[in-house]
């Protein structure tokens, strides 16, 4: 047998799978290493925070959760939140990120290493995601090899689409779930292919993890189900599925039911009645198996045909007859925006409101994947090569995830990883074929060069490279791989071909089995190999560039700090959040209520400490929708509002100044929108265009927009920073027309750096009883216009 | 152990002392002449008297000074000297009487006078919390300006030729001072004087012993200033200081907890960016906001941080200074240059921490004589023109330090021990916690600690963690030889 290159002939088998494995364990010791290394951008940039909003209420609850413990935690009621409703956190909260970090505080605190619960919880993302890139690894080893495992996790390591939920400092539940969500995966793939009642129970285990720790434990319960739904309906049905199945659902179930914020939905609401409605098929089919082996198949034929449709009636009348009593609860907003689109647009804006529940646009795709969306579709397809059980996962979980990436952009996280894996399998297949050193029988070549058209323009040079091995020596060699752990001194093609598997490290099962040692299809020669080898390594290394330069750039800000370049390339940071934000802690009682919009709860309850009206836990729609009345409303209509909720304080972001887009008279819209669906008599999202249509802050805005107190709270005394001129807004481009905007049922109580926060405290009424407008007038030393007069002498001077 | 602790002794001494001494005689001195001079601040008053004392018996060697209970009450610092000399003179407190007006310190001379000798003695106080912003509120373009009300004679034990009080501003612009009446007996002339920032009470002739009720209801009487004070009067509430000394680092670890608070007149309505901005490009701030401060650190620090309890903050500038050798006085400071997140107006709170760490070497020296380490400790760092309510110094000390000697340069309020445990620490270290109150610029001095760490105690940390270590690899090596599985498969391979 000829080869394109020599390999070494004088190396035992135990050398070659040592170093295999040592090799192995290197590249994963590496691969965890830059998967954190490149997750560590956001704090070498910035510093050691927390990023963004939701991570902050995390945050917080883990500061609880150490300080006083997880019973404490658990009982926690907090009363600053969604004042003056309160919040019962440990029911409405998934606890696992918290619980997560607590247990490593503690630990490390036992251990007598004093870390700070936020460097835990900071660095808590980057720590996972090497435990990610392990479990990745696991999972593609299943569907491949070993080599395949080393690519994937080397993906999912750095790849954008992973790393932009899961920096330094995004404390999000995302950040330990992907994690749980291939683990999970991969115990039940080990499950299903050893008909493992252990493996069954490590996913169950995990599986209750995931949904102690995210929402999006609902696509693993509908996963499973499916890849078993569609292995029976393939009539892959076996004892292993089985059990595989059973161990992972009763056990899964019963402990997700553990979670107070989940409690009795897994048998109550429709997203969980597939997983169900499998165990139930399961048991039927396997009861059906077990009868059909002890009756004859006639009798068997007539009892299926009742069975089947008696049952399918059964259950079909069950399920309505449930839904319809209200026990089991119909699909949620939030699923029925996953099939249509515009459902939550016209439904409930609140849920519109979020950009991350926006439809995923085209570019997304290649910034968060690169290459990878290429070679994706080329992974998915080798799955149908083999075709086995843990291959038609892959490929259901391909459709699923892609259809949800499409539809909602924070679903790009789950296709993500199978992104990752089928990519890899791509690509190491695509590798294992080019470095391969064996070449193909000339025989075969002339075989298939008169059956097809010769593949490859060198075809005619190989004969000579490759002259055809002597059969005894193949043989030899055949006996020899499979022999090889008892011989003593192994002769040195079973090396080299020990050496071959190990370096290019085709399934060694296939090998025996199927394919002979003398291949008719392969490479010849160098050039070709070289090639592909080199063309293959430049993508990978463009992806290398392309996911840091991603990572560094786009995903790695804080969003609660903005950098922006001095004039000699020095970064300048921009803190005005946390400015306010401090100012309020330290400067204000500790019970003044803050009213923000709800983007800006969590951070205000996590670095100001104070209680606020609606925060980022929208589960109070109508509660949400009166802040954003107030804020729509005029300065009258407004006041009631927030004296009736014990309002202290109104703060509003305002990036008109340094051109901030991400600012609150840009989110207006929205607001306007969602108090529109609670009260449409009194706030109408027209009234808030110009007659043209246009949404203008300038001279020509509408009365509603120039009376409401957003606009009245963004610009007042804006225009008086450019002199005598009007001012001007550089995120909308427009002029303010100054001395317009005045204010009488608040003061200005703070005002950050740049401009971006501002902070109004609500007026007491009067103490004369005056409504605010002339109390204020008076104060400012105004004479009560007298207008009558005035009028009366213009109309003459017209006339 | 605190072995030797000179706050005990100095307990010890002072309760001695205090039931042996007498009531001063009135008849063994005289003063030709007092002056004393208030330099008023805005958080600090420093107060200087100078004494010209004339024995009138031979042999007398204790002098008794008097200060009045409530400036007694506020001086935070006290010192007496010898005028033109260095060192202090030993001094006795009597007992603070609870009726009495007056408080008396006895002062022992460096030697005793023959009769109609002179000597010149001083006596420096700094007296805090002693002003009052007024009016109490100010907006955010009003000026800011202070009261401070105090006796208008410096009384004595002795009958006294002449005496004067000053009243120094740092501003010229006092707004209003006390004149006082009534003085015909003391003074023929105007019985006060202004002259650009100092306002002049006296001279003042033939005072007769004035440690007395009598004269206290007769003469005695307040005189109160209201002066316009030009920088921002600071308070710092609450001062943490954590010193940590660690061999195996090489380094000396500082971290300052510190609750600043500005204690001018308070914010009348509220605050306007664009108002400041203005005042902020027209250069003309006004004196109660403290936009940024300049705090001198130690030479050669590294790792400096500045954050607060939500994280970095990222608007300050550092200049370290090179190292000097030990010994030698430091010429030139590390200067930060600290500013707060948010312009502190009066009454505004702004807590933060700032810490750095620093070569162990510049302040912890071998003594090979008796095979001990010294390290020299500051208690605190300068806020010129601040005072510091509450001190907490805790000095941390390598694990296993034995033989532990401090020397504080003056009394704590409250000092105690305890183990404080830190980085993979198994026994713990010592720490040493001093509790100060109303600190000033004048207390900035060194805690000295002596201590001896055996080398056993140095390689103690090195071998717990290696043990744990080994003891993981040992269980992880053994687990991984252990089959525990019920029906052992053959390896079919």
């Amino acid at each position: 047998m000829s080869r394109a290159y020599p390999l070494p002939s004088n190396l035992s088998k135990e050398t070659v799978t040592n170093t295999a494995s040592l090799l192995r364990i290197i590249a994963l010791a590496l691969i965890s290493g830059a998967a954190i290394a490149s997750r560590l951008f956001a704090v070498i940039n910035f510093e050691s925070v927390i990023h963004e909003f939701d991570p902050w209420f995390n945050f917080r609850a883990s500061k609880v959760l150490a300080a006083k413990g997880f019973y404490e935690f658990w009982n926690w009621f907090d009363p600053t939140a969604w004042y003056p409703l309160g919040r019962v956190v440990g029911g409405t909260v998934y606890p696992g990120l918290m619980a997560t970090s607590g247990v490593i505080y503690n630990l490390l605190h036992a251990l007598n290493l004093p870390v700070d619960v936020r460097n835990v919880c900071v660095l808590l993302a980057p720590g996972f995601s090497a435990l990610t890139a392990w479990a990745t690894y696991m999972f593609t080893k299943e569907m491949k090899d070993e080599s395949a495992g080393l690519l994937a996790a080397a993906f999912i390591g750095i790849v954008p689409g992973y790393i932009s939920r899961s920096v330094a400092g995004s404390y999000d539940n995302e950040a330990i779930a992907i994690f749980l969500l291939m683990f999970t995966f991969y115990c039940w793939i080990k499950a299903l292919k050893q008909g493992s009642a252990m493996f069954g129970t490590v996913a169950a285990v995990f599986y209750f993890y995931m949904v102690a720790a995210w929402g999006g434990y609902v696509f693993i319960t509908n996963m499973i189900p499916l890849h078993a739904l569609v292995l029976m309906l393939m009539g892959r049905f076996s004892s292993r599925l089985y059990v595989a199945y059973s161990s992972w659902y009763a056990i899964g179930t019963l402990a997700s039911m553990q979670v107070p914020f989940v409690g009795f939905q897994p048998v109550t609401t429709s997203e969980h009645m597939a997983a169900l409605g499998v165990f139930g098929l399961l048991q039927i089919v396997a009861f059906s198996q077990l009868v059909r082996s002890h009756i004859s198949s006639q009798q068997f034929k007539a009892l299926l045909y009742f069975a089947v449709i008696g049952t399918g009636i059964l259950g079909a009348t069950a399920f309505i007859v449930l839904t319809y009593k209200g026990w089991i609860a119909p699909w949620t907003g939030r699923f029925y925006s996953l099939w249509d689109t515009g459902y939550a647009k016209k439904y409930i804006p609140i849920i519109a409101s979020v950009s991350e529940h926006q439809p995923t646009a085209w570019p997304s795709f290649f910034m968060d994947l690169q290459f990878l969306v290429f070679v994706f579709p080329a992974g998915v397809a080798l799955c149908f090569r083999q075709l086995r059980d843990e291959h038609l996962f892959v490929i259901i979980y391909a459709v699923m995830s892609s259809y949800f990436a499409g539809v909602m952009v924070r679903l790009m996280l789950t296709l993500t990883p199978v992104v990752c894996v089928a990519s890899a399998v791509a690509l190491s297949t695509l590798l294992d074929t080019y470095i391969d050193p064996r070449e193909p029988e000339a025989s075969n070549e002339k075989k298939s060069e008169s059956e097809t058209a010769p593949p490859s323009t060198n075809g005619t040079s190989t004969p000579e490279v490759a002259p055809a091995p002597v059969p005894t020596s193949t043989k030899k060699g055949k006996k020899a791989t499979i022999a090889a752990a008892a011989q003593p001194e192994p002769t040195p093609a079973s090396v080299i071909e020990e050496v071959a598997a190990a370096i290019s490290p085709l399934p060694i099962a296939p090998k025996k089995s199927s394919s002979p040692q003398t291949k008719s299809r392969g490479i010849w020669g160098l050039d070709p190999r070289l090639t592909v080898i080199f063309n293959t390594l430049a993508m990978l290394s463009f992806f290398v560039f392309h996911c840091t330069w991603v990572t560094a750039n786009a995903y790695s800000s804080p969003s609660i700090v903005l950098a922006s370049a001095n004039q000699d390339g020095s970064q300048h940071i921009i803190d005005d959040f946390r400015e306010a934000y401090y100012w309020l802690r330290q400067n204000t009682p500790e019970t003044s209520v803050i009213m923000s919009w709800w983007d800006y709860g969590y951070q205000i309850a996590g670095m100001a400490d104070r209680p606020t009206l609606v925060d980022n836990n929208t589960w109070n729609n109508t509660h949400i929708a009166t802040v954003g009345k107030a804020m729509a409303s005029s300065e009258e209509a407004a006041y009631p509002i927030l004296r009736k909720h014990d309002v202290d304080y109104v703060l509003v972001i305002f990036g008109g100044l340094i051109g901030y887009s991400g600012d609150d008279i840009n989110k207006f819209l929205w607001m306007v929108r969602i108090a529109q669906g609670v009260w449409p008599e009194e706030i109408q999202e027209p009234n808030y265009f110009t007659q043209h249509g246009e949404y203008r802050v300038d001279a020509q805005a509408s009365p509603a927009m120039k009376n409401s107190l957003m606009y009245k709270m963004s610009y007042y005394r804006y225009p008086e920073l450019f002199g005598g001129d009007d001012g001007s807004d550089r995120v909308r481009q427009q002029k303010i027309p100054k001395g317009a905007v005045t204010l009488d049922i608040l003061d200005e109580a703070f005002t950050s750096e740049n401009w971006i926060v501002r902070i109004y405290e609500v007026r007491k009424e009067d103490n004369l009883g005056r409504d605010h407008k002339s109390a204020n007038a008076f104060a400012q030393g105004k004479k009560r216009k007298r207008s009558k007069p005035q009028v009366r002498r213009r109309a003459i001077a017209v006339g | 152990m605190l072995t030797g602790h000179p706050l005990l002794l100095y307990i010890l001494v002072c309760v001695s002392s205090v039931l042996a001494a007498s009531s001063p005689s009135t008849r063994s001195f005289e003063n030709s002449a007092i002056v004393r001079t208030f330099e008023l601040g805005g958080s600090l008053v420093h107060v200087t008297t100078t004494y010209a004392i004339k024995a009138l018996e031979s042999g007398a060697k204790t002098y008794t000074l008097a200060l009045s209970s409530e400036e007694r009450r506020k001086a935070s610092w006290l010192e007496v000297k010898v005028k033109g000399q260095e060192d202090t003179l030993p001094i006795v407190e009597h007992i603070v009487g609870s009726n009495k007006p007056y408080h008396l310190i006895d002062v022992k001379l460096p030697k005793a006078l023959p009769v109609n000798g002179t000597l010149n003695i001083v006596l420096e106080t700094i007296q805090t919390h002693a002003t009052e912003p007024w009016p109490a509120k100010a907006a955010q373009t009003e000026e800011q300006a202070v009261k401070f009300t105090t006796d208008l004679f410096v009384v004595s034990p002795y009958s006294t030729a002449v005496q004067r009080t000053k009243l120094r501003t740092l501003s010229p612009r006092i707004i209003t001072y006390t004149i006082p009446e009534n003085l015909d007996q003391f003074t023929s002339e105007a019985t006060a004087s202004k002259s650009s920032a100092t306002v002049t009470y006296g001279p003042y002739n033939n005072i007769p012993p004035s440690t007395n009720t009598a004269f206290y209801s007769k003469h005695q009487m307040p005189v109160t200033i209201h002066y316009n004070h030009d920088h921002p009067i600071l308070e710092i509430l609450t001062y943490d200081r954590s010193a940590e000394i660690s061999h195996w680092g090489a380094n000396l670890n500082i971290e300052d907890k510190i609750h600043l608070f500005n204690a001018g007149p308070e914010l009348k309505g509220h605050f306007s960016r664009i108002q400041h901005q203005m005042q902020a490009f027209y250069g003309k701030p006004p004196p109660h906001v403290l936009p940024a401060m300049n705090l001198d650190l130690p030479p050669n620090v590294r790792n400096v941080y500045y954050y607060d309890l939500i994280g970095n903050v990222s608007t300050s500038r550092l200049r370290v200074a090179p190292p000097v050798p030990k010994g030698s006085p430091v010429m030139k400071h590390s200067a930060l240059e600290l500013r707060p997140r948010y312009p502190i107006m009066g009454g505004w709170n702004y807590t933060f921490t700032l810490g750095w760490d620093a070569p162990l070497g510049d302040s912890v020296a071998w003594d090979a004589k008796n095979g001990k380490y010294i390290a020299e400790i500051p208690v605190m760092l300068s806020f010129p023109g601040a005072v510091v309510n509450d001190a907490r110094i805790n000095v941390i000390l390598p694990e296993g330090a034995t033989d532990i000697e401090v020397s504080v340069p003056y009394p704590a309020v409250e000092n105690t021990i305890s183990t404080h445990t830190t980085y993979l620490d198994s026994t713990g270290r010592p720490k040493f916690t001093f509790i100060y109150k109303n600190l000033t610029t004048k207390h900035i001095a060194n805690i000295y600690v002596t201590y001896k760490v055996s080398s056993s105690a140095h390689l103690k940390k090195p071998l717990v963690v290696a043990t744990a270590f080994f003891s993981v690899f040992t269980i992880a090596l053994i687990t991984r030889r252990i089959d525990l599985t019920i029906h052992p498969k053959k390896k079919a391979k």
